[in-house]
């Protein structure tokens, strides 16, 4: 995992999706990851991937936000998807990470993604994760 | 099988509701095949409140015209591109739900395929329990604000 500094807010282009704590993070936030993924034009292997880590994301993310919301911004590009998760209170990137570990598995983000990171920003930062599909 | 809309689920829903005014928002560009991840975002919160089929088609009707009049009519060449272009917050309440669509746009217009008013509103009252339509915030582009209902049969 490195540290980056990237803009927390992404680029024009970015589809960003912001879901109060509770009941709905998980099926909302895998229902619009899983889109855009396939309109990144991720195989179907990698679209699971996808999908598997907005799970992961939707049901750790709760305990490591700064808000009541967990919030991700979406980016997509040509077989690529960055998903910026945050703001998080200092260290919820890392802990979040953590958290996402399974027994006999390990980390599970970090199995399946291609890079991640995390961002400062001031007070609070920012989980990247990188998704892509080189053939 | 789903929970009936007396369910944990829409008791948890609805004390998450009460504690901010926006469950669900989502802020995209302004681009046709966004329409289609609005539609999925409606469709999980619909499915998570186990709302009646005939109510989650009527709006998913709805979201899409109001969603598309921002992509035909509000933005010209990169503005559409903003991340904000295109703001939808999804607000479940204990009988259905309200969906806002808004843009920072030229707001609403006449048609261009008919210089009038095109079908699209008249549409959406249609659809809608109730509806209100006003300039978006900072008084630019506009605001739709759709309540949907499930319609009480008669007895």
């Amino acid at each position: 995992m490195t540290e980056a500094a990237a803009s927390p807010n992404g680029s024009p282009g970015t589809t960003r999706v912001s879901i109060v704590s509770g009941p709905l993070v998980g099926p909302v936030l895998r229902r619009v990851v899983g889109m855009l993924a396939a309109r990144a034009d991720l195989p179907l292997d990698r679209l699971d991937d996808a999908v598997l880590v907005a799970d992961l994301i939707a049901s750790r993310a709760p305990a490591h936000v700064q808000s009541a919301s967990v919030d991700v911004a979406v980016e997509t590009g040509d077989r690529t998807l960055l998903l910026r998760v945050g703001p998080l209170r200092p260290g919820g990137g890392e802990a979040l990470i953590v958290d996402a570990s399974v027994p006999g598995v390990g980390n599970v983000i970090e199995q399946l993604a291609d890079d991640v990171s995390i961002a400062p920003d001031g007070d609070s930062e920012y989980l990247l994760v990188r998704l892509a599909y080189s053939s | 099988m789903r929970s009936s809309p007396s369910s944990p689920y829409l008791r948890e829903i609805s004390g998450v509701i009460g504690a901010t005014p926006s469950p669900v928002r989502l802020s995209l560009p302004a681009k046709a095949g966004n329409i289609a991840v609005v539609r999925r975002a409606l469709e999980a919160v619909a499915e998570e409140l186990a709302l009646p089929r005939r109510l989650v088609e009527d709006m998913r009707l709805a979201v899409t015209e109001a969603c598309t009049n921002v992509v035909r009519h509000a933005y010209s060449g990169a503005e559409a591109d903003q991340a904000s272009a295109l703001r939808v917050d999804l607000l479940p309440h204990a009988r259905g739900m309200r969906v806002i669509v808004e843009d920072q746009g030229r707001g609403l217009g006449p048609s261009p395929d008919t210089g009038g008013p095109g079908l699209g509103l008249p549409l959406i009252t249609t659809l809608t329990s109730a509806l209100q339509v006003s300039r978006g915030a900072g008084n630019r582009g506009s605001r739709i604000a759709m309540s949907f209902a499930p319609a009480i049969e008669a007895a």
